[in-house]
């Protein structure tokens, strides 16, 4: 097979991946609205812990939730693109595909490509409704795109992972079991709290959690503007889960072809 | 054996852990041929053909499908065949267009031929005014038939179709059954596996059938009936007279089964001996409520092949 092909091949099950998604309205809206809902939520109840000492300088509790409330609806989101991933197992077409002269890798990829794309829209959309609303990036619009793609690799990264529990499983119930991981995850880092101010167990978690660093940094660009540390955080951390799940799950897929 | 047929199956033999779903099995399928693998539920014909599809790994033996090793050359034989699992695996979200040149691109047709490509099947399958609709508001003949065209895109040489019309409705039944014959007239070879005696019967030029992994009859529809050899005379009576009346019949011939508790003989002397064995069931007192001779039949092979009638036989 050429590469010309199997690129061709990629870019054609990327397409069917992201018309899947916005096919589905009812999957993904709860990836777009609760999240929104939680920003709101906060900015209403927890203005004056701004006041804090210790805690960072920002114009209002909103422009300290943009970085958790990207992060929070890409993590979410990137369930529904390993879910369909499963159900293709699931009804057949896995096998369809399986039977054509498809490029193995790009199966994965293409299916993948959909959960980044999404990702990004996702970040862009959360980015655009909240503007309105007072908050400032304070790196400007190289940090609002540095943000989307930011999105668009933590989706790919949590896609990835969550697609090697579907080629293991071959469920879409188990990823959609994995859900409450993420949200574990998530409730365990620094989003909704800077962690300069947590203490005991939970600041110990929050330190161990990678989601932390993902928040922080992309939070870093919003109230900060542009530093080494903001760009390492949103950008090579990201690209280090990519690699890590991109690795876990053609590993599984090999696994399943091969044990076939 | 004929090397150069485009399907030739040595030896081969697939287990799941401790159960074996195909055993040993040789098969030789001639360039130009229907052939029907018949079987019921369970006795491996599914299992077979996803491994001459690259699907699955045989446990041992080997496999050739036009041309190319199923396992050393998988690639090359995916090029070349076109495959229509069973249950129409399709995607319901997107249309009967849509996947069609998906599935153009997956097979590296030229982007220029694709629209001509998937305009040509859809016309050929009867969705042209269906083609923009999303797949899940198919009917399942409809989706039998996406299948069919999808299967077709690459101009396969070699075509599988995994249990085609299975719970289709009769008009659909036969309308794809009219439309694999034309793909057959046009030198397509097609495999096909079914449950469904007539199936076998109407478009299979030669058919193998298997059970419990095993290969038990292999020839032509006509041939394997002629070698049952005898009508099938089907008797009813009441359940209290039923053995004083297998005591009678078991002397014109071999008793045959039957799945719904009718008495079954394979006639010796054929429909002449009807005459007779009326004669004797009256002389022994035995009063029949209804009489039936049936020439032999695909179910008749299957019945003697492996002792049971095939599933969904009345059907």
């Amino acid at each position: 097979m050429t590469a010309a092909l199997a690129v061709r091949q990629t870019v054609a099950l990327t397409k069917r991946s992201s018309l899947a998604i916005l096919r589905q309205p009812a999957l993904i809206a709860p990836s777009m609205v609760f999240p929104l809902f939680f920003a709101a939520l906060s900015a209403s109840s927890f203005h004056k812990t701004t006041s804090i000492p210790g805690f960072p300088k920002v114009d209002s509790f909103l422009q300290f939730s943009l970085a958790s409330t990207v992060i929070q609806g890409v993590l979410f989101g990137s369930v529904s693109g390993a879910a369909a991933l499963a159900t293709d197992i699931e009804i057949g077409f896995f096998d369809r595909l399986l039977a054509s002269p498809t490029s193995r890798p790009g199966i994965l990829i293409g299916n993948l490509m959909g959960s980044a794309i999404f990702g990004a829209v996702q970040s862009a959309v959360f980015i655009c409704a909240l503007l309105p609303f007072g908050v400032r990036v304070e790196a400007g619009l190289a940090g609002v795109i540095v943000m989307i793609v930011s999105g668009a690799l933590i989706a790919l990264g949590i896609a990835s992972l969550m697609s090697a529990v579907a080629i293991r499983t071959g469920s879409a119930e188990a990823v959609q079991g994995s859900f409450p991981l993420l949200f574990v995850l998530l409730f365990f880092s620094s989003a909704f709290f800077p962690r300069e101010l947590m203490q005991g167990l939970y600041q110990t978690m929050a330190n161990f959690n990678p989601v932390s660093y993902l928040v922080e940094g992309m939070r870093s660009l919003v109230l900060d503007g542009f530093s080494i540390s903001a760009i390492t955080r949103s950008i090579v951390v990201p690209v280090g889960i990519c690699c890590l799940g991109m690795a876990v799950a053609l590993s599984e897929l090999r696994r399943r072809i091969r044990s076939r | 054996m004929n090397t150069g047929a485009p399907i030739v199956v040595e030896k081969i033999s697939r287990h799941f852990g401790s159960l074996v779903a195909v055993d040993n099995i040789d098969l030789t399928v001639n360039a130009g041929e229907i052939f029907g693998f018949l079987g019921p539920n369970g006795a491996g014909k599914s299992t077979v053909v996803r491994m001459l599809t690259t699907l699955l790994r045989p446990t041992s033996g080997s496999a050739r499908v036009a041309g190319f090793d199923v396992v050393k050359q998988a690639d090359s034989v995916r090029r070349n065949i076109g495959v229509a699992l069973q249950d129409a695996a399709i995607d319901p979200l997107m249309t009967g267009s849509e996947l069609l040149k998906l599935q153009a691109v997956l097979y590296g047709i030229a982007k220029s031929k694709i629209r001509g490509r998937a305009d040509e099947l859809l016309e050929r399958v009867g969705l042209t005014a269906a083609s923009e609709r999303r797949v899940g508001t198919y009917s399942g003949g409809m989706r039998r038939r996406l299948d069919l065209a999808l299967s077709l895109i690459h101009q396969p040489t070699v075509l599988f179709l995994d249990e085609p019309t299975s719970g289709l409705d009769p008009m659909s039944r036969i309308a794809l059954w009219e439309e694999v014959r034309r793909l057959n007239d046009e030198g397509t070879t097609v495999m096909l596996t079914t449950q469904y005696l007539e199936e076998a019967d109407q478009l299979a030029d030669r058919i193998a059938i298997i059970h419990e992994g095993k290969i038990v009859r292999e020839g032509k529809p006509r041939d394997l009936k002629a070698a049952v050899g005898n009508p099938t005379l089907l008797v009813s009576v009441t359940a209290d007279q039923s053995e004083k009346a297998k005591s009678v019949l078991v002397t014109f011939g071999e008793m045959r089964p039957t799945a719904d508790g009718t008495l079954s003989v394979g006639l010796r002397g054929g429909g002449e001996a009807v005459t007779d064995v009326i004669r004797k069931l009256d002389e022994a007192g035995v009063r029949v409520s209804h009489l039936e001779l049936n020439e032999p039949s695909l179910d008749d092979v299957f019945a003697e092949a492996t002792g049971h009638r095939l599933e969904g036989a009345a059907k």
